[in-house]
């Protein structure tokens, strides 16, 4: 009896003064493939090391069913302390208040890091900047070369685009020019505005009170889209799209980083080529000559912008934790690394972006330049319902030869009335 | 039959507890949520009464999706049970290499429908397989591919549904059969009953319970078809069923869980009286032995 | 069934029974090819053709996708699950086929009620309830909602049906006890559709993603379907990797399948029924 007092009594002892209580950080993240998620648990155990006194616990999510499970945590209360969300859905959750306010955080990071502005909602920034994303325009130059254009040829215009287009759509052996995407949810529209903004139109005036979606340019950006689809579309989803591009028979689509990484672990040997998305006119009117490869930020065409944000849940008990760990994540060297072994990715620290990987790699910089030439859509909790809005209409002008002036104008309609609850 | 009450209660226990402690709540919760205007992420919601169902009666979405599962479920269930059955017969004879048969007919069932379908979205697209025989046969297939094109989309999906179960409810049929005894064909025979009259006569009313089965199940799992439409359209190209109508209302965009399970329990009243039509068409009571 | 067979008859059934097979088998021979092709492939004819072929896949599955342990989970989730509903669906079926009291129906409707809410509305309160539980993210998630299977209940109820009851009967002049009966002279005859039953619902759970994505967390939970999920990229589907996950997935259940169908048409001996 009195040796298990003992004993109990040293365990007691022991345990007294072992390290205090861990605090335990729950992340849950979308980055899961063989490919990249070593990296991942590499930085976390990383970041344990540094930091004795938390533990990283790693839930994983998918792509394509990740965001549902985030939401159920979030409804009943179990949220992570971290947790990975895209650009499109930061309003929903920070409008419902389930995101912890890091505008205090950020405030001394604002320069360093690109993309504050898809996390701040009110005037308030819910999560960090992690890895942005755009869509630049790919070309295969052998179809190009094919079709009469000189080794660097590079379409400034609508009107360059439309030629291009025209020409390697009449070459012959089953070539397209455009690759057109179909209707699918959450991607048509991130095709179709590039268009829309680099002819300058708008979907809200500045104040956000007025819609201004059925505008002239809106209209003409609208028509152009159709033709090029018209003339010289292959349709497909996305991933069709790509690999009939991968298979030499578009000339011309509009897609994101992952496409290098594919083209890379694939084996592809393609002859292509990356560049920004054209505006209709490269010198709106002032004469002055655009010259490709000048790092200008005067450059007509804007596409579209969006990204993996780092967000802390509001009911989260470790915040200081949580903030290191995102603070560490984001960091320029590990966004370098990660960027690295995704073999693509836009990383959103400044320092990053000027790193020697980025710079000499000729793809990677049309990434970095269209990023600081890009627009992303309001940060509004109803953006979901006005993005579904703005697919449908575009859906009837493409597929169902409904006309751009009077679909825009409905369009206008139902925005405003969306804008107004 | 004089049989204990206690014994009944206790062999249905299962099945009290489990409904009891795991899905009552879901049950009734779900139906308490249709008449609320829940969003999932909201702090709070408020009773709103039958307001969801009106506005459910006036969604062009939800009627086109009511239709689009009518279409599917119209289409494929008489397809797959007279397909499953005739396979059935095929494979209950005797002979050689029966087993392998067996199997081969069955392996679709097992496969992973999301696999399924991503082959099929392949075999589907417009420089795919079935692109290619529909041309070396003189049809014209969908410029885009039979997934991108209003009129073919449903349908092909449909297809592929039959194909993928038909195995299964093969299987199904095959237990029944083997539970006809083999008595009663044989005293058919020495009746001189030819082949068909055979069937007509002995096997198929036999198989009634075990078809009832199949075309109930069928149905149930029919009408919720979901996974197919989730994986080759997302609901586009007039292919979004009723739930995936419920999925994109209550789990994506704006999470309005509340107006989905309004329109869960509208096709829970549909698929409940479809189940009770068919039980009252295709049943016959079990004590006419 | 009893009777001559001529030429024209046998050789029709085999012609039909081949061309069944070749519609039913095509797509999955064409997984399986792919299965075995070089990482980064597709799936276009060409492959099938080509002569080139791998392990590489099946090896990297196991290596960097943890696949054994997932197929482990998957196993050991759908043997509880299999084990536990062909012996209570069985009992519940019995007694709702065997003793018809009103509540009995009530009871019955409430079996297919319960296959009638589509999954995403259950999901929810299935999770809330699971958190009060304290069975979140743990194999208890995993098994115990799944016990009995409403399908299985109503599949085994449909054939005791549509057996006589005449060996009960008989079995009771016997004097033999109601469990004695059940277990022992009722349970064998319902062969075959308890073999049916155990290829649906091991069949069911193995492939089933969403539950068990929603349900749990850990690493070590996954089973084989949220394993191939998360095996997947960002925009990105690897086919030879994708096709080898599912070939694996295929071969437990088709071993399964192999097993019971000896079951499904062994039949009741003849010569037990009298009429």
């Amino acid at each position: 009896m009195r040796c298990l007092v003992f004993v109990l009594s040293l365990l007691w002892l022991l345990s007294a003064s072992a390290p205090l209580a861990q605090t335990t950080v729950q992340w849950w993240q979308f980055w899961t493939d063989p490919g990249i998620r070593p990296t991942i648990v590499e930085m976390v155990s990383e970041f344990e090391q540094q930091n004795p006194d938390i533990k990283v616990n790693l839930t994983d999510l998918t792509w394509a069913s990740g965001h549902e499970k985030i939401v159920l945590a979030f409804a009943s209360g179990t949220a992570p302390d971290v947790v990975e969300l895209g650009s499109d859905w930061i309003a929903q959750f920070a409008d419902a208040g389930r995101l912890a306010d890091l505008t205090d955080h950020a405030g001394p990071q604002r320069p360093e890091y690109q993309g504050w502005s898809m996390a701040t909602y009110e005037d308030r920034v819910y999560a960090k900047p992690w890895i942005l994303g755009t869509r630049v325009l790919y070309f295969n130059r052998d179809l190009l070369t094919r079709a009469g254009f000189a080794e660097d040829f590079v379409p400034l215009s609508f009107q360059e685009l439309d030629d291009a287009v025209t020409r390697i759509q009449a070459l012959s052996g089953n070539v397209y020019g455009w690759g057109s995407n179909t209707p699918e949810k959450h991607r048509l529209y991130k095709k179709f505005l590039p268009f829309f903004w680099s002819a300058r139109a708008r979907l809200f005036s500045d104040d956000g009170r007025f819609c201004v979606v059925s505008s002239q340019k809106a209209v003409d950006a609208l028509k152009f889209y159709k033709k090029l689809h018209d003339c010289c579309g292959y349709v497909a989803d996305q991933r069709g799209l790509e690999d009939a591009f991968l298979d030499g028979k578009i000339g011309f689509i509009l897609s994101g980083d992952w496409l290098l990484k594919r083209i890379e672990l694939e084996n592809r040997k393609m002859n292509f080529g990356t560049s920004l998305v054209p505006a209709p006119d490269p010198t709106f009117g002032t004469g002055r000559k655009f010259v490709p490869g000048f790092k200008t930020a005067v450059y007509p065409g804007r596409s579209f912008e969006g990204g993996e944000f780092l967000a802390v849940s509001a009911t989260s008990r470790n915040r200081a934790a949580a903030l290191k760990l995102i603070d560490f994540v984001t960091s320029p060297e590990n966004q370098i690394r990660f960027c690295k072994a995704n073999r693509s990715a836009n990383p959103s620290s400044r320092t990053a972006q000027g790193d020697e990987y980025f710079q000499s790699h000729p793809q990677l910089q049309t990434f970095v330049m269209q990023l600081n030439l890009a627009n992303h859509p309001p940060v509004d909790p109803n953006w979901v319902y006005m993005e579904t809005e703005i697919e449908k209409a575009v859906e009837e002008v493409i597929f169902n030869n409904a006309l751009p002036g009077e679909t825009l104008r409905q369009l206008n309609k139902t925005l405003t009335g969306l804008l107004e609850k | 039959m004089r049989l204990t009450r206690s014994a009944g209660l206790s062999l249905t226990s299962p099945w009290i507890l489990t409904f009891g402690l795991i899905w009552a709540f879901p049950v009734v919760y779900s139906l308490y949520i249709g008449f609320t205007d829940y969003r999932l992420l909201a702090d709070s919601y408020r009773w709103i009464g039958w307001a969801n169902y009106t506005e459910l009666l006036g969604d062009p979405d939800f009627l086109a999706a009511l239709k689009n599962t009518f279409i599917f479920v119209i289409g494929t269930i008489p397809v797959t049970t007279v397909l499953a059955l005739g396979m059935a017969l095929l494979v209950n004879r005797q002979f050689p290499g029966r087993s392998i048969f067996r199997s081969a007919f069955f392996l679709p069932s097992i496969t992973s429908m999301v696999v399924v379908a991503l082959i099929f979205t392949n075999l589907l697209s417009r420089g795919g397989y079935i692109s290619f025989l529909a041309s070396s046969v003189g049809l014209d297939p969908p410029a885009h591919g039979f997934l991108y094109d209003n009129s073919t989309a449903l349908y092909a999906i449909m297809a592929m549904d039959v194909w993928m179960s038909v195995g299964y409810y093969m299987l199904i049929f095959l237990a029944g059969l083997k539970s006809i005894p083999d008595e009663l064909y044989e005293a058919a025979e020495i009746a001189g009953a030819s082949c068909g009259r055979t069937f007509f006569s002995v096997t198929l009313p036999l198989l009634r319970p075990v078809a009832l089965f199949v075309i109930v199940i069928n149905s149930i799992k029919s009408f919720q078809v979901f996974v197919e439409i989730f994986v080759m359209t997302k609901g586009k190209f007039d292919t979004a069923t009723a739930v995936y109508f419920i999925y994109e209302q209550g789990l994506t965009t704006a999470f309005r869980i509340g107006y989905a399970s309004a329109a869960a329990y509208v096709l829970f009243v549909i698929i409940g009286t479809f189940s009770i039509a068919q039980f009252l068409l295709i049943r016959r009571k079990a004590s006419t032995w | 069934m009893v009777g001559r067979r001529s030429l024209i008859s046998m050789g029709g059934h085999y012609l039909a029974l081949v061309l069944t097979a070749v519609v039913m088998i095509f797509p999955l021979m064409w997984m399986f090819r792919v299965a075995f092709a070089l990482p980064g492939g597709g799936l276009d004819l060409a492959v099938l053709l080509s002569a080139d072929w791998t392990i590489q896949n099946f090896r990297d599955l196991f290596v960097q996708a943890n696949i054994g342990r997932a197929l482990v989970n998957s196993l050991l989730v759908g043997g509880a699950v299999t084990l536990g509903n062909i012996l209570f669906c069985f009992m519940v079926a019995y007694g709702l086929a065997r003793y018809r009291y009103l509540t009995n129906r009530l009871l019955f409707a409430t079996v297919l009620a319960v296959l009638m809410i589509p999954m995403h509305i259950v999901i929810i309160p299935l999770y809330l309830l699971c958190l009060e539980a304290g069975i979140y993210d743990s194999y208890w998630a995993l098994i115990l909602p799944w016990l009995v299977n409403p399908i299985g209940i109503f599949l085994v109820k449909q054939y005791i049906e549509s057996i006589p009851p005449s060996m009960e009967e008989a079995a009771r002049i016997d004097g033999a006890g109601e469990m004695r009966i059940v277990f022992r002279v009722v349970m064998p005859l319902c062969k075959p559709a308890l073999a049916v039953l155990a290829i649906q619902v091991f069949f069911t759970n193995w492939n089933s993603f969403l539950f068990p994505f929603i349900l749990t967390s850990r690493d070590s939970l996954r089973t084989l379907p949220v394993a191939l999920a998360l095996y997947q990229g960002h925009q990105a589907i690897d086919w030879p990797h994708l096709m080898a996950g599912s070939t694996v997935a295929v071969v437990p259940i088709l071993a399964v399948f192999l097993f019971m169908q000896r079951h499904i048409v062994s039949g009741i001996t003849a010569g037990a029924i009298k009429q």
